[in-house]
């Protein structure tokens, strides 16, 4: 199988990425918690949820991770390397929820010989954002050195 | 507060992850993900890469920090423990985590084994928010290979709350 290869020229700033959506059912959020090793009863008691003063269990914070790492590398392909991601993390995404993933290249530059772009993205509920995200990709380039 | 104050700037001791990096916990993280990145999960592309074999997900740092829960670990009492117990006693006893962010320096390798620590940065004043009062606990969490070598970095705010009446 042919993996696709975004390169760094073919980028531009404010360029948008793909949409994609994820429904969150009680698997999706048990499977992402057990698989992530986070057993905190939030992530797969709906009491324990209700506690907290929240309606149903909720995905943890690894699984927005595995969410945002997912979303930024089916963009890029497997040669795109995430250098870093940084979350603000607003209303939790519960189980019976819909996340919608959007994003933009923020900021396209080189550093240290690294060609990198910045991405802003929002995973939203159907009502108000999940979370506000920004991450660093390094991206192959076309341009021998 | 002075308490918490005491706890904060210490580094907390270094702790192994339970497991070491293997195909198969990869493996289960991108079925849950639905993450189909061949750097992951496909030995043959994997190999003509630049890493030459397979890799874990730079975003499953969080996921070698988990502990066990069985048998029970002995007490770490590191200084977020120290925090959160406090805080606890003071009727915060909720917890949701409100920013995060993560650096990756090194790929991880089918293999490795992850240890990590971490300290308290910060922890806020009572304030005032949705959810109801509480306060905010910043950490910042260092995750090494067996050589020692830095492979990621990530800080955590946390909200430890009362919920609202």
């Amino acid at each position: 199988m042919a993996w696709k290869t975004l390169y760094w020229e073919d980028t531009k700033e404010g360029e948008a990425l793909p949409e994609a959506t994820r429904e969150i059912t009680a698997t999706t959020v048990v499977s992402c918690a057990i698989a992530s090793r986070d057993f905190t009863p939030l992530h797969h008691d709906p009491d324990a949820a209700v506690a907290a003063g929240l309606k149903d269990i909720f995905l943890n914070t690894p699984t927005i991770y595995g969410f945002a790492g997912k979303y930024l590398t089916d963009w890029t392909g497997p040669e795109g390397e995430i250098k870093q991601i940084s979350l603000r993390l607003m209303m939790p995404a519960l189980s019976g929820d819909t996340l919608t993933m959007s994003g933009k290249v923020a900021r396209k530059y080189i550093d240290d010989k690294q060609h990198l772009v910045d991405i802003e993205f929002t995973f939203s509920l159907p009502t108000m954002p999940n979370c506000t995200g920004k991450a660093t990709v390094e991206l192959p380039t076309r341009v021998s050195e | 507060m002075e308490q918490l104050k005491a706890y904060t700037n210490v580094d907390g001791p270094e702790v192994n992850a339970p497991d070491e990096v293997s195909k198969a916990t990869i493996r289960h993280w991108c079925e849950a993900m639905q993450d189909g990145n061949p750097l992951y999960t496909d030995e043959g592309y994997a190999r003509t890469s630049k890493y030459g074999s397979i890799v874990a997900p730079p975003t499953m740092l969080m996921a070698w920090s988990f502990p066990p829960l069985w048998p029970p670990i002995e007490s770490h009492e590191g200084p977020l423990d120290n925090v959160l117990v406090l805080l606890d006693a003071a009727g915060f006893n909720q917890v949701i985590i409100t920013g995060t962010s993560q650096r990756y320096l090194k790929p991880l390798f089918p293999g490795d084994r992850v240890s990590f620590n971490y300290r308290v940065e910060n922890v806020s004043p009572e304030r005032q928010t949705a959810l109801g009062n509480g306060h905010f606990v910043t950490a910042v969490f260092v995750y090494r290979n067996q050589k020692g070598e830095e492979v990621g970095n990530q800080t955590l705010t946390i909200l430890k709350y009362r919920t609202a009446a």
